[in-house]
């Protein structure tokens, strides 16, 4: 299974300044702000689930950009609705990444309940359209482009390894400096 | 508004009705009032305006996202809510929610204003928008099934 910081690391590489990115809480928002992306990010520190339908309603007003989200398996497990919301709203222009490591990183690596969800078959179930499993950094270089050209909502899920001794860096940014920077041009 | 993210009730889905017939606002159905604050907050972020119709029930879902992301970013987003539980509302079992919605937006420091067809609702709409606007953060109108009559 990969590690996370490889995996986001060629996220940020094949991100466009036609793109906006939308971070989850946690390990991702943490290590952005030490990635060059090409991209507006506008990352949480807070707010679990609210990711993908922040992403959703960047991606209804600008149709015209492609959103990616970022969430985690924690967070998406309290609201798993929003994949009805945006399979219903049907954007052209969302990709949401689930990362998927079993924890809730972010308060101290307790594990999630122990239900082997499908995250692929449930989205899949749900109605998003385009859903696809990316196990490692090659086949994230070629599920995510494929992800963006489908012109569909989609789902990409990322297994990626749990490792408590991880030296994730502290968040580096304040709400208020992230809002004030954020721009879609 | 260019953006309406919606859970129905019954009065908020008369009002959704119009908004549906809108041509400038899109009409956003959300499976629950959480995502319709972010969605709403994402609209707004992105340029537009995003406006949130729920119920007090699904409110009360709502202190989360309103402090971590709305309140935490300062995101203007603009609320109607349907009061219901409060003297005007003829259904019984409503009443236990309408006797916590305002103590509950006063404690979650959300300012909101109980709309009233006798004071002009389009007036308070347009002053609810400012408000949020203004603030940088939620404003919430409640209204009563009689204001949408």
């Amino acid at each position: 299974m990969t590690s996370r910081k490889p995996l986001l690391e060629a996220l940020a590489g094949l991100l466009t300044p036609d793109d906006v990115l939308v971070s989850c809480l946690g390990a991702n928002a943490r290590y952005l702000p030490h990635l060059t992306v090409p991209a507006p990010v506008f990352a949480l520190c807070d707010s679990m689930g609210a990711a993908i339908p922040l992403a959703l309603g960047m991606a209804l007003q600008r149709p015209d950009r492609h959103v990616v989200a970022l969430e985690g398996d924690g967070s998406l497990l309290m609201c798993p609705n929003v994949l009805a919301t945006v399979a219903a709203a049907r954007p052209s222009n969302l990709t949401a990444l689930l990362w998927v490591n079993g924890h809730y990183e972010s308060s101290g690596g307790q594990a999630l309940p122990s239900a082997p969800v499908d995250w692929v078959a449930l989205a899949k179930a749900i109605g998003i359209e385009h859903v696809a499993r990316v196990a490692d950094v090659a086949s994230l270089r070629v599920v995510f482009p494929g992800a963006r050209a489908a012109r569909k909502p989609a789902l990409l899920v990322l297994d990626v390894a749990f490792d408590p001794n991880e030296p994730i860096p502290p968040y580096s940014e304040r709400p208020d400096e992230i809002r004030a920077r954020f721009r879609i041009p | 508004m260019t953006l309406a993210a919606s859970v129905p009730d019954t009065w908020i889905g008369t009002l959704m009705r119009t908004v549906r017939e809108s041509k400038k606002i899109r009409a956003l159905d959300a499976a629950r009032e959480e995502e319709a604050v972010a969605i709403a907050c994402g609209a707004g972020l992105a340029g537009g305006r995003g406006a949130v119709l729920i119920q007090n029930a699904g409110l009360f879902n709502c202190g989360g996202v309103l402090a971590g992301l709305v309140q935490l970013y300062r995101i203007p987003c603009f609320f109607i809510v349907s009061y219901r539980g409060d003297g005007r509302d003829p259904v019984y079992y409503h009443a236990p929610k309408g006797r916590v919605t305002e103590p509950t937006l006063s404690a979650w420091r959300v300012p909101f204003a109980i709309a009233g067809r006798a004071a002009d609702v389009e007036g308070q709409v347009v002053r609810g928008v400012e408000a949020a606007v203004e603030s940088r953060g939620p404003f919430v109108l409640l209204i009563s099934g009689e204001d949408l009559a």
